[in-house]
C-alpha cells in the first residue's frame, strides 16, 4: 500500500520539475543572450518523461524525468537595425534573434502540469484513505 | 516489510504465541514468548526509524536543503500510517492479554 504513496511521489517530483522548466522558458522568453553572454538566443526546454520500474509494484511503474531536451525551433526574427545585437550581415541584416517560444503554449503547459500534480495528489488521498480504512479491520 | 506469507499448518501442535513468533527470520530455541517479543520490538524499531528519517527529512527541508517537499511530506505520511498500523496491533495484544486476564479459574 505504501508503494503507491511512492509511486504518486514519483509523478509529483517529475511534475514538478516539468513545471520548473515551464517557468524558465516563460521567463527566458525574451533573452538575447544564452549563460555564457554569448548573442544566442534562449531556446526553450522541453522536460521528456520516461516510466520507472524501480518501485516494482506488481506491474505498476513511477515515473522520472529522463531528459530535458533543448528545441531546435529558428529564433524569432525582428528587423531592429539599430539594436546592438543586430546579425550584421547575411540574409538576417537588421534583424534581432529572439527566443521562439509561445507564452500561450507554454501557460497551457503549466496549468496541465497543475492539473496532474492536483491528480496525483488526489490519488494519494485516496491511497491514505484506503490504509485508514484497512486498519478498522483489527480494531 | 517483508511480504505477508500464506499460512501453513503447523506440522505440531504449536500455541498461538509461537506461530507468530515463526513469522520471524531469526528461529531460535527460547521459548515462543520471547521470539513473539522480538518480532513485536523489531517492528517498534522499523516504525522508529521511519519516524526518525521522517523528522530528518523536514529538518533538511525546512533548513534549505536540497529535497522535493512532496518526498518529505510523503515521508511523514508513510511514518504516520505504519505507526497508526502498530497501535492498531497494540490495542489487539492489550484487548487479548485483558481478556485472558478475566478467566475464572
Amino acid at each position: 500500500m505504501l508503494r503507491a504513496l511512492d509511486i504518486s511521489t514519483s509523478a509529483l517530483i517529475a511534475q514538478r520539475t516539468r513545471l520548473n522548466a515551464v517557468s524558465g522558458n516563460i521567463a527566458n522568453i525574451s533573452s538575447l543572450k544564452d549563460e555564457h553572454g554569448r548573442a544566442n538566443p534562449y531556446q526553450a526546454r522541453e522536460v521528456v518523461f520516461q516510466s520507472d520500474d524501480s518501485f516494482s509494484l506488481s506491474g505498476a511503474s513511477g515515473v522520472k524525468v529522463q531528459e530535458i531536451r533543448t528545441s531546435d525551433a529558428e529564433p524569432r526574427y525582428r528587423y531592429q537595425p539599430d539594436h546592438p545585437l543586430a546579425v550584421k550581415d547575411g540574409k538576417w541584416k537588421g534583424y534581432v534573434a529572439y527566443p521562439n517560444i509561445d507564452l500561450t503554449t507554454q501557460m497551457v503547459d503549466a496549468l496541465e502540469t497543475t492539473r496532474a500534480y492536483e491528480a496525483n495528489v488526489g490519488v494519494m488521498e485516496i491511497t491514505k484513505s484506503m490504509s485508514r480504512e484497512t486498519l478498522t479491520i483489527i480494531a | 516489510m517483508s511480504p505477508i506469507q500464506g499460512i501453513q499448518p503447523p506440522s505440531r501442535p504449536v500455541s498461538p504465541l509461537e506461530a507468530f513468533g515463526k513469522a520471524s527470520a531469526t528461529q531460535r530455541t527460547s521459548s515462543g514468548l520471547d521470539q513473539f517479543a522480538e518480532v513485536l520490538s523489531g517492528k517498534l524499531r522499523e516504525v522508529n526509524s521511519m519516524q526518525s528519517e521522517a523528522g530528518q527529512m523536514v529538518h533538511s527541508m525546512l533548513t534549505g536543503g536540497d529535497i522535493n517537499e512532496a518526498e518529505v511530506l510523503t515521508a511523514v505520511q508513510k511514518a504516520d500510517l505504519a505507526f497508526r498500523m502498530l497501535l492498531q496491533v497494540r490495542n489487539k495484544l492489550i484487548e487479548a492479554y485483558r481478556e485472558i486476564q478475566q478467566i475464572q479459574i
